[in-house]
């Protein structure tokens, strides 16, 4: 089996900072990491892998430092990586990024192979727009399923998989290709092991680099040409000042009592939670 | 190649010492592998700001054509500050001896010239212990993994949890360690070079003592850089950790740095500079008592901070310098020992000869009975006060000025301090310092 999985290469949005003066996020200097939802999807990978046999490939679209991120998932065991990279690229939506990835799908299969399945996390911290494993099945036409929980393998070229939602379980067969979208938190990720890197690092193919001289796309059809999402507008949530109070009844209804008064007793907060709730 | 295939050598940390040794044993045709925990070689290092150039350039003889080296270091000050008044000495030096930069750079460029020699590094893995086998070190283990070599070096720095759990050293303690804060303020070069008066590419580095640390051991520090200015402080964490349980210390120790750089003496340097940096680590307060019980033993040498290879004189500290310079020696004992047989106890002793027979050893010996001074609050308190007012008493004479001894007599009977003892604690420094 041959398993693709897509990483994204973001800013740690938890280190990040307001500026207090300009309300604005400061981006400089913050560390980049592996999107943390896409961890499960590589541990996904690697187990189906694991149990089936074949190779699994990591990759991304990122500027070249997104290089120590594909480390990483070498590190936890993918068998090679690739870095897709280049100039026009840049300043991508989600419709030229999946564009960009769904073709190098395609030269994937070209160069090592039939892929069987691409598997993606749920959503990326930075922007949670959970856009590209759609976009991408939908540019290679195969079938697509999210909040992936589980997959088995049967055999015929078919994949059971388990996708559990609120409050029901579904389980769906498809035929391979496809396109999988693995649910936040499904699995628990291995840890990097020094093996991994160091097979990655003596061996000189493990990484290769795609920039369009290779994937050979339309420039109109890729980076901000190819990008025909505006952001309309933005607005800034106002940071809500938060007030700790510890109340701990016996019986849980007290607790729903308790909250509730709060609510209705506090004019301030029922207006935000009305505000939150209808819009105004 | 097999990745279970045994290296020669393994060195634990990609810092000064580390780089050094595994540039000089790759050059020498060895195999060897650095393993280093942070993202990149060098990126856990933090500093104040300037590296001695001499020691490295016996490593790197290309390194003035070819390191990132910001600006030579031309002029040294040195400042008592008390309140709002100070006191600043300054030498102008006649030739290129040491050099600013950010370490991480520096310790990016030592990292390449290993790896072009033909070291492998192997980043954000962590060593979790060092493989010994009845007495031999035989390689290192990270989470399940062994990797085996003929010989392993330790520049795991500073905090060294592995020395420990082969039992070489003992927990860390507060007497021995320092923190170090620091901001970068980044400033056009322009401005840097008018307002510290320096010349294209040359630098400065100043050490200031007084209340800047509230009276406590320690000092600040200000560093150029290309285009911005690193400043800190430094606080040996045993007094500083008293004073914070006496109430003396309530403030966090970025908020002292903080105070530094709004100091009415010094702000002025870096108006409209934007602080885009701050950071703190660990440093040694006394060397010579940190270093282990041995620096070697089968398999395995002790180099950099791990070895407490840190020169602290009172006015300057040395850490890099000694640090390449630990890892050159250890480099030559192994390659000395591979040629004789192999890295035994018995080959691997020259190391410990190199080390004493070395300036790294005659300095931590020369300069350890500085800890007395460091430990004695005597010097940061009462001292400065009375320095500071018998200047004031020169220098802020409306009518009538005193004679220079007047000055110090009178500043001392009124910090109410007896003149005697000032003299024999200055008498028995001077021969420390």
């Amino acid at each position: 089996m041959r398993i693709a999985v897509g990483i994204k290469w973001v800013p740690n949005t938890q280190a990040v900072r307001f500026d207090p003066e300009t309300g604005t996020l400061i981006r400089k200097g913050i560390p980049s990491i592996v999107n943390p939802h896409d961890l499960p999807a590589i541990e996904m990978a690697l187990r189906l892998r694991d149990a089936v046999g074949g190779e699994v490939i990591a990759f991304t679209m990122a500027p070249p430092p997104a290089v120590k991120g594909l480390e990483l998932a070498l590190g936890m065991g993918v068998d090679r990586a690739i870095l897709i990279t280049d100039r026009v690229f840049a300043g991508a939506d989600t419709l030229a990024t999946s564009y960009v990835l769904a073709n190098a799908i395609s030269k994937v299969e070209r160069e090592y192979g039939k892929v069987d399945l691409v598997v993606f996390g749920q959503e990326t911290i930075d922007s949670s727009t959970a856009h590209i494993p759609g976009q991408v099945a939908s540019w290679l036409d195969w079938p697509y399923v999210y909040y992936v929980k589980d997959i088995q393998v049967l055999g015929d070229g078919r994949i059971r998989v388990v996708r559990e939602l609120e409050d029901y379980i579904e389980e769906y067969e498809i035929e391979l290709p496809a396109v999988l979208g693995i649910a936040v938190r499904a699995l628990k990720p291995r840890p990097v092991s020094l093996y991994n890197k160091l097979r990655a690092k003596l061996n000189k193919d493990t990484i290769v680099v795609w920039g369009n001289s290779e994937l050979k796309l339309d420039p109109r059809c890729v980076g901000l040409k190819g990008s025909p999402t505006i952001v309309a507008k933005t607005i800034d949530m106002p940071e809500v000042p938060r007030k700790k109070e510890v109340y701990k009844p016996r019986d849980p209804r007290d607790a729903a009592r308790w909250i509730v008064s709060k609510i209705v007793e506090d004019e301030k907060l029922r207006e935000l939670l009305v505000k939150k709730l209808w819009g105004g | 190649m097999n990745v279970t295939s045994k290296f020669d050598i393994i060195v634990v940390g990609a810092g000064p010492a580390g780089c050094a040794s595994a540039y000089l044993l790759a050059k020498a045709g060895f195999k060897v592998l650095v393993l280093e925990r942070g993202r990149g070689a060098g990126s856990k290092e933090l500093w104040g700001g300037k590296a001695y150039a001499q020691p490295l350039r016996e490593v790197w003889p290309e390194l003035d054509k070819e390191a990132p080296i910001h600006r030579w270091v031309s002029k040294e000050r040195f400042s008592l500050v008390w309140g709002e008044r100070a006191l600043t000495i300054e030498y102008k030096l006649g030739r290129k001896v040491a050099f600013t930069t950010y370490l991480t750079e520096l310790v990016n460029w030592m990292a390449r010239k290993a790896e072009n020699a033909g070291a492998i590094i192997v980043d954000e893995v962590r060593v979790d212990e060092i493989v010994v086998k009845e007495g031999r070190v035989l390689g290192v283990k990270s989470g399940g993994d062994t990797v085996y070599a003929d010989a392993v070096i330790d520049a795991e720095g500073v905090n060294r949890l592995l020395l420990e759990k082969l039992g070489l050293v003992e927990k860390l303690n507060p007497d021995h360690i320092a923190l170090g804060v620091k901001e970068v303020l980044s400033l056009n070069p322009n401005l840097i070079e008018e307002r510290f008066m320096l010349g294209k590419d040359e630098g400065l580095a100043w050490f200031v003592t007084g209340d800047v640390t509230l009276g406590l051991p320690g000092g600040g520090f200000i560093y150029t850089m290309r285009d911005s200015i690193s400043i800190g402080l430094v606080l040996p964490i045993g007094p500083a950790a008293k004073a914070a349980e006496a109430g003396l210390l309530k403030e966090h120790v970025s908020s002292l740095v903080e105070a530094f750089r709004l100091h009415p003496y010094f702000r002025n340097l870096w108006r409209e500079a934007d602080v885009i940096e701050y950071g703190g680590r660990m440093t040694i307060e006394a060397g010579l008592k940190l270093m282990p019980r041995k620096l070697y033993m089968n398999g395995l040498l002790v180099v950099g901070d791990a070895a407490g290879f840190l020169v602290n004189t009172g006015y300057t500290i040395r850490g890099v310098d000694t640090a390449v310079t630990s890892g050159k020696l250890a480099a030559e004992a192994l390659i000395e020992a591979f040629n004789n047989g192999g890295p035994t106890e018995e080959n691997l002793k020259s190391y410990e000869e190199k080390v004493k027979k070395s300036y790294i050893y005659r300095e931590l010996k020369n300069h350890s009975s500085i800890g007395d001074v460091m430990s004695d609050p005597f010097f940061f308190q009462k001292l400065p006060q009375v320095a500071i007012r018998a200047a004031s008493k020169l220098f802020e004479a409306d009518y009538e000025e005193p004679k220079l001894i007047r000055s110090f007599l009178d500043a001392a009977r009124e910090e109410d301090v007896s003149s005697l003892k000032i003299i024999y604690k200055l008498g028995r420094v001077v021969g420390k310092l």
